[in-house]
Parts: C-alpha cells; sequence; structure tokens
C-alpha cells in the first residue's frame, strides 16, 4: 500500500536534510510544496552550495520538480564606516 | 583619537574556499585598526576548515579577534580550532577577554548561546535537558559579565555569535528566535557597560538594533551586511 505523505512533512523532512546533511548543513533554507513542485528560498554563500543545496533536497523528495531559487549572496565592497 | 573597527561573522569557509577569502581583507588596515570575526567561520567545524580559517587569517597587518559560531562545535573540534587560530596569532574568545590596541580597547565574549527573549524565553524548569540548555547561556553571560567589569580600558566592546537582542533579527521568522539568541547575554552587557556588542547567526536578520539599557547592536552576519565586512567608528 502506498502511504501518502502530507506536503507538511515532506518540507520539514528536506528542510531538515538541508540542515543535517554533511554536503550542505545549511540552517536558512525554507522549503515550500505545491503540488508536485518543491520550492527552495534563502541564501547562501558559495554558488556550488546554491547546487548541493537543491541535490540534497532532490534525494530527500523524489518525485517532487525542485525549483531552485535559492541566491547566492553577493558580497560588496567594505563601504562607508559608521561612526557610532 | 577614534578606533576603526571591522567585523563580519558567518564567514562559513568549507575547504572549497582555500586561498579565496584572503581578497577580501586586501587593505582592511587602511579602513580599520582591528578585525572581529563573530563565529560561524566554518561550515562543518572540522579540523581542515579550522586550518583553511588559520590560512586565510594568516599574518593580517591588524590584530584579529574570533569567536566560534554552532558550525564551528559541529564536529567537536572547537578546541583544536581554537588552539590553530591562537597559534597562527590570532586572539580567540572563549568566555574570556582581551586588551588591544595598547590598553585602548577591550573585547569580551564569546560564542553565546540561544533561550530567547525576555517574556518569551525558556527557563531553567522541568527536564534536565531544558534547564541544561537555559543554563549554558545563564553561566555564558555571568562569564561575560565577570570579563567586561575586568576591562579596565577606554572602550569596550562585545563580540558574540549568538544574538542579544530582537531588533537585529528583524527578518527571521519569529518562532526561531529562542534558537537565535538570549536577552541573558544584553543584560550582562548593560549591567557590566560596553560600547558596542556584535554578533552574528541571524543571516536573515538587520544590522542594526539595541539593548534595552542603549548599547548599540550591529549583526554583522555576511548575509546581512552583503559586504566583506562593516566598519564602525568609536
Ligand atoms: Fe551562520
Ligand atoms: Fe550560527
Amino acid at each position: 500500500m502506498d502511504i501518502w505523505d502530507p506536503p507538511h512533512y515532506v518540507a520539514a523532512r528536506v528542510q531538515r536534510a538541508i540542515a543535517e546533511d554533511e554536503r550542505t548543513n545549511e540552517l536558512g533554507i525554507k522549503v515550500d510544496i505545491r503540488g508536485d513542485h518543491l520550492f527552495l528560498h534563502g541564501q547562501v554563500c558559495e554558488e556550488d552550495q546554491r547546487e548541493r543545496v537543491a541535490e540534497v533536497a532532490a534525494e530527500a523528495a523524489p518525485g517532487l520538480v525542485v525549483h531552485n531559487e535559492v541566491i547566492c549572496v553577493a558580497v560588496g565592497e567594505p563601504g562607508e564606516e559608521e561612526l557610532l | 583619537m577614534t578606533i576603526r573597527v571591522a567585523a563580519v561573522g558567518d564567514i562559513h569557509l568549507s575547504e572549497h574556499a582555500r586561498g579565496t577569502y584572503r581578497a577580501r581583507l586586501n587593505g582592511i588596515e587602511e579602513r580599520a585598526d582591528v578585525l572581529l570575526v563573530a563565529g560561524d567561520l566554518t561550515r562543518h567545524g572540522t579540523v581542515e576548515e579550522g586550518q583553511v580559517i588559520a590560512d586565510e587569517f594568516r599574518g593580517l597587518a591588524i590584530p584579529v579577534v574570533f569567536v566560534l559560531g554552532n558550525h564551528d562545535y559541529h564536529s567537536d573540534a572547537e578546541q583544536e580550532i581554537m588552539a590553530m587560530l591562537r597559534a597562527t596569532g590570532h586572539f580567540v574568545l572563549d568566555d574570556s577577554a582581551e586588551v588591544l590596541l595598547g590598553g585602548r580597547l577591550g573585547v569580551a565574549g564569546g560564542k553565546g548561546f540561544g533561550g530567547g527573549f525576555a517574556g518569551k524565553c525558556a527557563n531553567e524548569f522541568g527536564e534536565p535537558e531544558t534547564k541544561a540548555f537555559v543554563r549554558h547561556t545563564r553561566e555564558i553571560a555571568d562569564r561575560w559579565r565577570i570579563a567586561l567589569k575586568g576591562l579596565d580600558t577606554q572602550h569596550r566592546i562585545v563580540l558574540s555569535h549568538y544574538a542579544p537582542v530582537k531588533d537585529t533579527l528583524a527578518g527571521e521568522p519569529p518562532e526561531i528566535y529562542p534558537f537565535l539568541g538570549s536577552y541573558l547575554l544584553a543584560e550582562a552587557a548593560d549591567a557590566a557597560g560596553a560600547d558596542l556588542i556584535i554578533h552574528g547567526h541571524a543571516h536573515a536578520g538587520t544590522e542594526k538594533g539595541a539593548t534595552p539599557g542603549g548599547i548599540r547592536v550591529r549583526n554583522v552576519a555576511l548575509p546581512v551586511l552583503g559586504r566583506s565586512y562593516a566598519t564602525y567608528g568609536l
């Protein structure tokens, strides 16, 4: 018998996998499931981390279409000093 | 004379980042007198990643003060990482204080921990696991109070990984605030007195806030700053 997993638990499982998997250990990623689509949101510091997050998500939720909307933080010049 | 403090946190360097980070610090000695790094130096807290940190910050022309973050504790190698950073000539705060710049600046602090904010926080009550969680933060705050009181410097800064106030968490889901910081850290700083509190950890938070006692708080997590480091003049 096929057991249907409510999307709520699938999303929680994916988020936990992204936080706990050694390849990612990324804590701030939001996971949103709509129908057969899984959306990833948040920020990471390295471009290849963005890809690893999607890879771990796809493994934790087979059968869903992963949309990787995670962005890689752009790091600019130090900028102005704030005088306190 | 103004002291210029550069600060950044949550750089999360993995072994892939070896050799790539240092360029962001080029010329920092022109802009700042000291660099404070607010924890989550590494991704997994391994000794190999600790070596990447030690190498990328090696031989800067200004003193560097580190605290570790939760990621740096993940592989149970935090003591080794601290020892490696110290061996490279850096300062590491572990609920302790250091005096820099010829006695003009004192920096106290450490990793910090969570528990939540006044009125909406965990208490030392009930199961041993709950009590241990809250006790860890309370003991840290007690050590910071002592470390700060021992600083007889013109300026005093608290360097933490976890947040001392809610202001700088704006942007994070309120449900996770108890895992992002504790008001006990701010209370210690307000009791002992400080010019500024620097923290990281809240990647989706906001840069600027203040404690109930009026000490300025700055969240310098790299994703919050969007720049190599912030610079504050004291
Ligand atoms: Fe972090
Ligand atoms: Fe953190």
